[in-house]
């Protein structure tokens, strides 16, 4: 195989890559061709190893690229694409068993196991049946639209670490502070400072959308889209035998079509909870990334659990050693006869830091200080 | 590589030694991710070692800014220097060239790894722990690898240094930051892998007593745990035990050592006496 040659294929396998959502950059490939001009190209292993490491392949995409890797570097597949020209060859078929050259069988069993990873559209059908979000009135929305004001001033003035120059007060500053003084001779007429800097809040917000949440869930994902406006970071996750991420759905902007495109993509709710279960995924998939000491969790669900309660213990504990603190929402809290008895609430209830009612604006609002990093 | 990284009591799967002889070759920055204690930070020390060059290692926290990574300026012999020339009636731009000349100047990690006559290996610790600002600086170095002191100029890397980073992924490291490295993540070791690490690392252990921690050890990441032992909590682990004197494992030895690897209350009384005493018994048995 001439150089050209190798190009021409590592371009085309990123193309693949790239179809099989794997994120490949053009500086990516030309790393990958420079990365294999240094190895030894018969040697399959270090072949897939350099493709790996050039091409920056996280262990969530390692699947994926194993069985790319699988069909598009046999020895076969090589010479085929290089007498076949250009015509690039199918993208990965999960579920589109077209025309597609030979394989071997291990690459074969890959892609009939190859789960689909967090493509919205698988879970989504499972979790949530149609339903529209009409019903948060046009005075409801405003009214979150005026909060989101308010959450901008509150959420945003948390303070880092980070020390930043300042003109008002904060500790002496002296690298700026000696830069003046020389060009006054030395003297310290004034003294630079530099104080913490403002950060933005960190969110991570799991929603119940169950059957019991059913008549609290509309106007709490309002609240929750708000929320995501003000505080760029937040991550948004709805939950209830199974965890969907909904970040990527959301996109900053005006409240009401943000809503009607989710009404639109994600179907309704019903049907029963697990809790555990669910939390217990979040915490395996996403407690490294999306956890740390700033950021605050919020759980928004009435705790009726069919599943299994240590399990619900266990994912609170393994979140809460990682968070800096957990947020519960229960619509139930605004009746005063409510006690937190339900099973899996009463299991996660050690690892709250807030429990709060989540039934109206005002109880929303009240809930502010609490999500400032 | 991996022949070279072994003789230094690195023991490397393939993946880690492509990537690190890619990264020598290629002359990129190599990020490596991975659980906490599988060996990221060693790597960057066994590079050092391997081209018999200078470790230097910043440590990245949260608020860590440009100046702690890159250089201060010495303020109390500038402050002297700034006395001493009004007394002898000097002018401010002379006494302003002087104070801000090398001798002033206190090199931090970064510059000092650019300013080496010998490309040293430059390991960025815990990138994921210092802020996007900072990330984005590093990036910035990263790709030209020289860096403008406004009293100075600009100061260039001969040859730029080796460049190692790791991330526990505490969050996720910025894609531009990660495009402009190579990428590699270590897994936890297989149990023949780890078994060979105790034997290089501890030479102290016996072959039995090495197995039994190796397979105790992986008993122990197949459980949910919150804090999952790496590498170098197996490691310590041996220490103590070859300290203890002991041979093999058993049930008192293991409860009574147990705070070498696991460093969670919750995950201790998790394995009570019982669940621990059948674990040892496993890993004893298989031998």
């Amino acid at each position: 195989m001439t150089a050209g040659d190798l190009v021409a294929h590592v371009a085309r396998f990123s193309r693949a890559l790239r179809e099989a959502a794997v994120r490949v950059s053009v500086s990516d490939e030309v790393d990958a061709v420079d990365a294999l001009t240094r190895v030894d190209l018969s040697d399959r292993d270090e072949v897939r190893r350099a493709l790996s490491i050039a091409l920056k392949i996280s262990p969530r995409e390692a699947a994926a690229f194993e069985a790319l890797f699988e069909r598009w570097w046999t020895p076969a597949a090589v010479r085929a694409r290089e007498a076949g020209g250009a015509e690039p060859p199918k993208p990965i078929p999960v579920k589109r068993p077209g025309r597609v050259p030979e394989r071997s069988a291990a690459s074969r069993e890959l892609e009939v196991e190859r789960p689909q990873g967090d493509a919205p559209s698988w879970s989504r059908e499972a979790l949530l049946r149609r339903k529209s979000f009409d019903e948060c009135g046009p005075a409801e929305l405003a009214a979150m639209e005026a909060l989101v004001g308010k959450l901008v001033l509150r959420l945003a003035t948390a303070r880092s670490r980070r020390l930043v120059p300042t003109r008002g007060r904060g500790r002496v500053d002296p690298r700026r502070s000696f830069r003046a003084a020389v060009a006054t001779d030395g003297e310290f007429l004034r003294l630079a400072r530099r104080a913490r800097a403002i950060e933005e809040a960190r969110l991570v917000v799991l929603c119940d959308t169950s059957g019991s949440m059913d008549p609290h869930v509309r106007f709490v994902l309002a609240f929750l889209l708000a929320l995501k406006k003000a505080a760029r970071r937040t991550e948004l996750f709805a939950f209830n035998t199974s965890l969907v991420r909904l970040t990527p759905w959301i996109s900053a902007g005006k409240l009401r079509p943000t809503l009607e495109r989710l009404s639109a993509g994600v179907p309704g709710w019903s049907g029963g909870t697990r809790i555990g279960e669910c939390l217990a995924e979040f915490a395996a998939r996403y407690r490294e990334e999306m956890l740390g000491p700033r950021t605050v969790v919020v759980i928004v669900s009435d705790g009726l659990d069919r599943g299994e309660t240590e399990l619900v213990a266990k994912a609170m504990r393994s979140i809460r050693s990682r968070a800096r603190r957990i947020v519960w929402l229960n619509p139930l809290l605004s009746d005063p006869r409510y006690e937190p008895t339900a099973k899996g609430m009463a299991a996660a209830l050690p690892y709250v830091d807030v429990l709060a009612p989540a039934h109206n604006l005002e109880s929303l609002e009240r809930l502010l200080p609490h999500l400032a990093a | 590589m991996q022949d070279a990284m072994e003789r230094f009591g690195y023991v490397a799967e393939p993946e880690i030694a492509t990537a690190v002889f890619l990264a020598k070759e290629m002359g990129k920055p190599l990020l490596i991710e991975g659980d906490a204690g599988v060996g990221k930070t060693e790597v960057a020390k066994v590079l050092a070692r391997i081209l018999d060059t200078e470790l230097i290692r910043l440590q990245c926290y949260e608020g860590l800014d440009v100046q702690t990574a890159l250089y201060e300026w010495d303020y109390p012999k500038q402050m002297l220097r700034v006395r001493m020339g009004e007394d002898e009636g000097r002018s401010a731009d002379e006494i302003e060239s002087v104070i801000y000349s090398r001798d002033y100047l206190l090199e931090r990690p970064i510059l000092r790894a650019i300013t080496r006559s010998e490309p040293p290996v430059l390991l960025v610790d815990e990138v994921d722990r210092a802020d996007d600002g900072f990330e984005a600086f590093l990036l910035e170095v990263l790709s030209d690898f020289q860096v403008t002191i406004p009293e100075l100029g600009t100061v260039r890397a001969d040859r730029p240094p080796f460049v190692v980073l790791t991330s526990n992924r505490t969050r996720e490291i910025g894609d531009a930051l990660r495009r402009r490295c190579l990428y590699l993540y270590i897994e936890h070791p297989s149990l023949e892998k780890e078994i060979r690490i105790i034997r290089a690392r501890v030479p102290g252990a016996s072959d039995r007593l090495a197995a039994e921690i190796g397979r105790f050890v992986q008993a122990l990441r197949a459980r949910q745990l919150l804090k999952t032992p790496g590498v170098s909590e197996t490691i310590d682990w041996a220490q103590a035990l070859v300290r203890l004197h002991r041979e093999h494992l058993d049930a008192e030895t293991v409860e009574r050592t147990l705070g070498c690897i696991l460093k969670d209350r919750h995950d201790m009384t998790d394995l009570g006496g019982e669940t621990l005493a059948a674990m040892v018994g496993e890993a004893a048995a298989m031998g």
